[in-house]
C-alpha cells in the first residue's frame, strides 16, 4: 500500500493509517484552515466583541485575579526587594555588628553634644583607602615609638606576659594616677583632684587590641588590626572622662542607635 | 470606545512602569535656604536613577577636570558609599553646638546631612548606591587612573 516503509513511518506518526494520498488531502486541510484563522480580524477588535464572540472563557475569567496580582507583584518587586533585604541587612547587621560610639557631653550654657556612632567593619574597610599625611593602608606613623629611650614594644611586651597586677601607683595632692593589667585589659585611672569638681580619667583596652596596633611595623600603629581586634570584644566601655564641665564616653556595643 | 479605553490603559501602565523604573533608586534631593537678607534658596530634587544615566552625556573635559579636582578623594568617597549601603539605618554623627546642628545618618539606604544654623538651613539627600555609581566614574578621570 505505501510506496515505501519511510512514507509509512510517516504516516502512521501522524495517526493516520490510510493511504499516502489522503494523508497529504488532510494535512493540506489543516494548513488551509489555520491560514484562515491568521488572516480574520482577531474577535477582540471588533467593537461588538462581547457580542458576537466571547473572546474569554470563564475558566480563562477565573485567573484575571491571579494575573492582575502577578502583574501588580512583577511592578513593585524592584520597588519591594531591596526593602526588604535592606530590613534583612539590618537586622543581621544588628546581630553581628560592631560599633564604637563617641559621646561628649557638655555641661556649659550651650549645652554642646557631639554623638559619633561608627560600624567597626566599615571603619576597617574604609581607612586603608586613606593616604593622607601620616596615615596610609590603614597605619599611622608615630615618630615616638621609641621614646626617649624606652621601647614601647618591648615594655608592653612585658606587661602583656606578666601577671595581672597595678604597675604605676601616683598619689600626689595635685592627682591619684593607676596604671595596671586585670583580667586582659590595659587599665588606666586619673583622678584630677586640682579641679573644683569631681574630674576623672578611665580608659580600659584590651590587651589584645595593644597587641593588634603594635602589630605594624616600626614607628607604625597598625590601626585597621587594632580595630579587627576590638571588633572582637564584648560589649564594653574603652574611655570615660567625667570632668566638671563635660562628660566623654567612647564604647563599644552591638547597637547602631544612639541612647 | 473599548479600543481606546485598552490604548489608555496600556499608555497609563506605560508611565507607571516608566516612573517606578526612574524612581526605583530613590531621589537625589537639595535644599538650601538662606534666610538672611537676599539669600538664596536651592531646591533641586532630581531622581537619582537619571544621575549616572546623565554623566554619560557629561563632555569628557569637564569630567576630567573633576577627576583631576576630586579624583583623589573619589576612591575614599567610593568605599566609604560602598560600606555604608550594608547599614540603611544608621545615626553617624549628630552635634548640637548652641542653635548650630549638625546631623549625618542613613534612612533606607539614602545618605542625609541635614546641617541648621542661625540664617541657613542645608538639607542633602542622597541615594547611596547613586553616591557609589558617581564617586566610580570620577574615580576613573583622576589623574594618573
Amino acid at each position: 500500500m505505501y510506496h515505501t516503509e519511510r512514507q509509512a513511518a510517516i504516516s502512521k506518526t501522524r495517526g493516520f493509517e490510510g493511504p499516502a494520498s489522503a494523508g497529504v488531502l488532510e494535512v493540506g486541510r489543516v494548513e488551509a484552515k489555520k491560514q484562515e484563522t491568521f488572516l480574520k480580524i482577531p474577535s477582540y477588535l471588533y467593537l461588538n466583541a462581547q457580542r458576537r464572540h466571547s473572546a474569554m472563557t470563564n475558566r480563562t475569567r477565573r485567573f484575571i485575579p491571579v494575573i492582575a496580582f502577578l502583574a501588580a507583584a512583577s511592578l513593585f518587586a524592584p520597588l519591594g526587594t531591596p526593602a526588604q533585604t535592606s530590613a534583612n541587612q539590618s537586622s543581621t547587621s544588628a546581630q553581628a555588628e560592631r560599633w564604637l560610639h563617641v559621646r561628649v557631653i557638655s555641661t556649659n550654657a550651650k549645652g554642646e553634644t557631639v554623638r559619633v556612632n561608627v560600624p567597626l567593619e566599615l571603619a576597617e574597610k574604609v581607612l586603608p583607602a586613606i593616604d593622607h599625611d601620616r596615615l596610609h593602608n590603614g597605619k599611622v606613623r608615630i615618630g615616638c615609638m621609641d621614646c626617649d629611650g624606652v621601647d614601647v614594644r618591648t615594655l608592653f611586651e612585658a606587661v602583656r606576659t606578666s601577671k595581672d597586677g597595678e604597675f604605676v601607683t601616683v598619689q600626689s595632692k595635685d592627682a591619684d594616677i593607676s596604671v595596671a593589667k586585670k583580667e586582659g585589659q590595659f587599665l588606666v585611672h586619673v583622678h584630677d583632684k586640682n579641679k573644683p569638681k569631681y574630674s576623672q580619667v578611665e580608659v580600659k583596652v584590651p590587651m589584645k587590641v595593644v597587641q593588634a596596633l603594635l602589630s605594624a611595623g616600626k614607628d607604625e600603629l597598625d590601626i585597621v588590626a587594632g580595630l579587627h581586634a576590638l571588633a572582637s570584644q564584648g560589649d564594653q566601655e574603652l574611655v570615660s572622662v567625667k570632668d566638671d564641665d563635660s562628660t566623654i564616653r567612647v564604647w563599644l556595643d552591638s547597637k547602631n542607635v544612639t541612647d | 470606545m473599548v479600543l481606546l479605553g485598552k490604548l489608555a490603559l496600556g499608555f497609563g501602565a506605560t508611565v507607571v512602569l516608566a516612573g517606578a523604573y526612574t524612581f526605583r533608586e530613590g531621589l537625589l534631593r537639595v535644599d538650601v535656604d538662606e534666610s538672611r537678607g537676599n539669600g538664596s534658596h536651592v531646591h533641586v530634587w532630581l531622581p537619582a536613577a537619571a544621575v549616572p544615566m546623565a554623566m554619560h552625556f557629561v563632555p569628557r573635559h569637564q569630567l576630567e577636570r573633576a577627576g583631576q579636582h576630586a579624583g583623589q578623594m573619589m576612591p575614599l568617597v567610593h568605599a566609604v558609599a560602598k560600606e555604608l549601603q550594608r547599614y540603611p539605618e544608621a545615626e553617624l554623627v549628630e552635634v548640637r553646638d548652641g542653635e548650630n546642628y549638625v546631623r549625618i545618618r542613613t534612612h533606607n539606604g539614602t545618605f542625609l546631612v541635614d546641617v541648621d544654623e542661625p540664617g541657613e538651613t542645608v538639607h542633602v539627600a542622597c541615594p547611596l548606591a547613586t553616591i557609589d555609581d558617581v564617586s566610580r566614574e570620577l574615580a576613573a578621570f583622576a589623574p594618573g587612573a
